[in-house]
């Protein structure tokens, strides 16, 4: 009798946060999947039914497709520097840079993690400015004017000008992480390792990769659905432009939703990213569950 | 990536959410606007709420002082006025519209825009308190009284006057050996050669969000197609957007900037970066709005090399044009009463305080706008170029509204990116409009489904 009133009571105490879950997590997802097969906007109130239509618009329009290309491209070079580059340096740090030197290094590379995404986003579009930009000035006064460009104006370069603010932004705050990580394995193992002659390069092959996997697939995970999240950066410094060249799932569902007044297509664009970061949550916790590093 | 799907991210998805159980919760579909009880209130009293989008801090003590003058001559009603910034108006009315929940007088860009609240049943119909032939109609310029009309009715009340003029640097045209503002396009093409060779940039451009292209359009379009053809495709249901006058538009705005300013760095330019080579004297011209004329004055913050050498005039039309070439690019500002307003007659009391002749002179006065009131810009309160701003915007035919708001949003966004991607080399003007035509071609099959 008394385990029962104990569960009952454990229950009311859970109650409020899954009621709370259910009303702003759960009921939105379903019902943004549900208004994906309709036709409505916040002026007219009657949302008609039209099946798969949206999908059909949403699938046979470039713009969408230019902006699924955006995220896989925002996903794999953020890989490459948040996770690959980010280990090395963590190692570098842990490996060969002096006791006091290595506080100072993570400080200045973690600082520009602390920054708002909005004000990092300002302070690059001033940067990438075409006539009175630092990085065009810089091009000049090293000889490589003719390399000076209109980054964000500039439908080839545009994209990968708002990706490289990113990793600037984020590569701190990864290698941060991995030092952590680097830090919880055993000393002796590295010195096991380098009494068998191991080199700095199979050191870190052998010892410091491996059992940072624990650390590393949670950044991967994070990383790529990151990518499939990546908003602000966007509006901020180009809003999608120029000519749609910088669209993202994000900015392009906000800007069918609150610009274009489709809603149904808005909530259809909705429904890919749920479906491709729910995907991405599930290899995570497939992943983590056999990838746990045993001491 | 920490931070990704941040704060703007958020509000957006709650912003979403938000309208998903509003048209979940919702059923009654679009319906005309009920008939709001408009005449004078016999006892005011109450709480009315407005709605803005002027939070920028040069302009929200304007309306934070009216709101209290009106309360303090009404000393029952309480204003409860909001502001927000101009991007995040756009969805914060859209989330309330969905959800029912309008304030009682809220802003508006004329055209489409305001035409949506129209259909929706949203804005109450006040034609017959501020029709022209009305008593508070006689003290407002017709033609801004006319940006909010929509099917012979009138919707809006004009709160301001907006229009888009080649501002210039009078030193840099004597410098260059120009004695007089051009006539013509082709005058300007041969204007702008003098300029480079005199050591300036002719025009100072910036396209960073696209808008400012779009304005040089909506002129360039009311110049070369014909009045009728543009009022029919500019109307969501029957828009095509086929006459060759399009096409043509877009061509010379290409020759015009290709000849008069930098196309390839347009698009990585905001406005105002544009702005400083002008204010700085390095560019001898920019096409900027009326709105922003007091940037160029000593009280805007202008230096002397600009603050004492500048003066307008409209961008000109080719020669043989088959458009209206006396029509203006701009438009109004507005607020519209909401039609399911308690305090609709309160809410237009408010409003005719707001543009009252007091009222007016002040908004002239402190933020350097042109009011639509009658009579509102004197010697006292408003410096040359405006006062000679208002007598030309007296002798246009028409406003050109903005395309950006006048056509549906749809096609509005064709036609911004279409003229991004012109100007960064990888559209032809052909195939700028091929976009706009397929977008209003689904305008139209949305209209009529």
């Amino acid at each position: 009798m008394r385990t029962v009133m104990q569960r009952w009571r454990l229950t009311v105490w859970v109650l409020p946060a899954v009621v709370l879950l259910l009303v702003f997590v759960y009921y939105p997802v379903v019902e943004n999947v549900r208004l994906s097969f309709f036709s409505w906007n916040a002026f007219s109130r009657r949302p008609r039914f039209v099946g798969l239509k949206n999908y059909e618009l949403m699938f046979g329009d470039q713009v969408f497709w230019t902006a699924l290309v955006n995220n896989v491209l925002y996903a794999v070079i953020s890989l490459v520097f948040q996770v690959g580059f980010a280990l090395v340096l963590a190692s570098l740090l842990e490996q060969f840079v002096h006791q006091r030197l290595r506080g100072w290094l993570r400080t200045i590379y973690f600082i520009p993690a602390t920054i708002s995404i909005t004000v990092a986003g300002i302070l690059f579009s001033f940067i990438y400015n075409p006539q009175i930009g630092l990085l065009n000035r810089l091009l000049e006064a090293v000889g490589l004017g003719q390399f000076a460009h209109a980054w964000l104006g500039d439908q080839s370069t545009a994209m990968f000008s708002i990706i490289a603010m990113s990793q600037w932004q984020s590569i701190g705050y990864t290698t941060v992480l991995l030092v952590v990580a680097i830090q919880r394995i055993p000393r002796e193992l590295f010195e096991a390792a380098r009494i068998d002659g191991a080199g700095a390069w199979r050191v870190f092959r052998n010892v410091t990769v491996p059992l940072v996997r624990e650390m590393t697939t949670l950044l991967i995970i994070l990383t790529i659905s990151g990518a499939f999240l990546v908003f602000n950066e966007v509006m901020v410094m180009t809003a999608g432009g120029p000519d749609n060249a910088t669209q993202v799932l994000g900015t392009w569902l906000y800007q069918k939703a609150f610009l274009q007044d489709q809603m149904g297509y808005a909530s259809a664009v909705g429904t890919v990213i749920f479906v491709i970061t729910f995907a991405i949550a599930i290899i995570q916790i497939l992943i983590s569950r056999r990838r746990r590093v045993q001491w | 990536m920490k931070n990704r799907f941040g704060r703007r991210a958020m509000v957006a998805g709650v912003a979403l959410s938000a309208l998903m159980l509003a048209a979940c919760g919702s059923g009654s579909g679009d319906s005309p606007a009920p008939t709001a009880n408009l005449s004078s209130p016999a006892t005011k009293s109450g709480t009315l709420t407005v709605l803005t989008k002027f939070a920028d801090p040069k302009y929200a003590p304007y309306f934070v002082a009216e709101a209290k003058a009106y309360e303090a001559a009404n000393p029952g009603v309480t204003v409860d006025l909001q502001q927000v910034g101009d991007q995040p108006y756009k969805d914060k009315i859209r989330v309330l519209s969905a959800a029912n929940q309008l304030p009682d007088v809220y802003f508006s860009w004329a055209g489409d825009f305001a035409n949506k609240f129209v259909r929706a049943g949203a804005a109450a119909d006040l034609t017959s308190v501020i029709a022209p032939d009305t008593e508070w109609g006689k003290t407002l310029a017709p033609a801004a009284l006319k940006a909010f009309a929509y099917d012979g009715k009138y919707y809006g009340v004009p709160i301001d006057l907006d229009g888009k003029y080649l501002a210039y640097n009078t030193a840099a045209f004597t410098k260059a050996g120009i004695s007089a503002p051009p006539a013509t396009l082709e005058e300007l093409l041969g204007d702008c050669d003098k300029l480079k060779a005199a050591g300036y940039e002719p025009i100072a451009f910036g396209n960073q969000y696209g808008w400012p292209a779009i304005h040089y359009i909506t002129q360039l379009n009311m110049y070369n197609v014909p009045v009728d053809t543009l009022n029919k495709d500019y109307n969501p249901a029957s828009g095509q957007f086929t006459d060759a006058g399009y096409v043509k538009a877009i061509q010379q705005f290409q020759q015009l900037i290709s000849r008069c300013s930098n196309t390839s760095a347009a698009n990585g330019l905001s406005h105002e970066a544009a702005q400083a080579n002008l204010l700085s004297g390095k560019a001898a011209m920019q096409y900027i709005e009326s709105l922003e004329f007091t940037a160029l004055t000593k009280d805007g913050g202008a230096s002397p090399v600009i603050a004492n050498n500048w003066s307008f005039f409209r961008l000109p039309a080719a020669a043989g044009s088959a458009g209206d070439t006396n029509a203006l690019t701009g438009a109004p500002d507005g607020f519209l009463v909401n039609s399911n307003s308690q305090n609709a007659a309160l809410a237009v009391d408010f409003l005719k305080f707001l543009t009252s002749q007091q009222s007016a002179q002040k908004i002239v006065k402190d933020l350097g706008w042109l009011s639509p009131v009658a009579g509102s810009a004197t010697d006292s309160n408003a410096y040359p170029q405006l006062q000679a701003t208002l007598a030309d915007m007296g002798k246009a035919s028409q406003f050109a509204i903005w395309l950006d708001t006048v056509t549906e949003a749809s096609v509005a966004d064709a036609y911004l990116s279409g003229i991004e991607g012109l100007l960064s080399g990888s559209k032809t003007p052909e195939q700028v409009m091929q976009g706009v035509q397929a977008a209003a071609k689904q305008a139209a099959a949305n209209q009529s489904s």
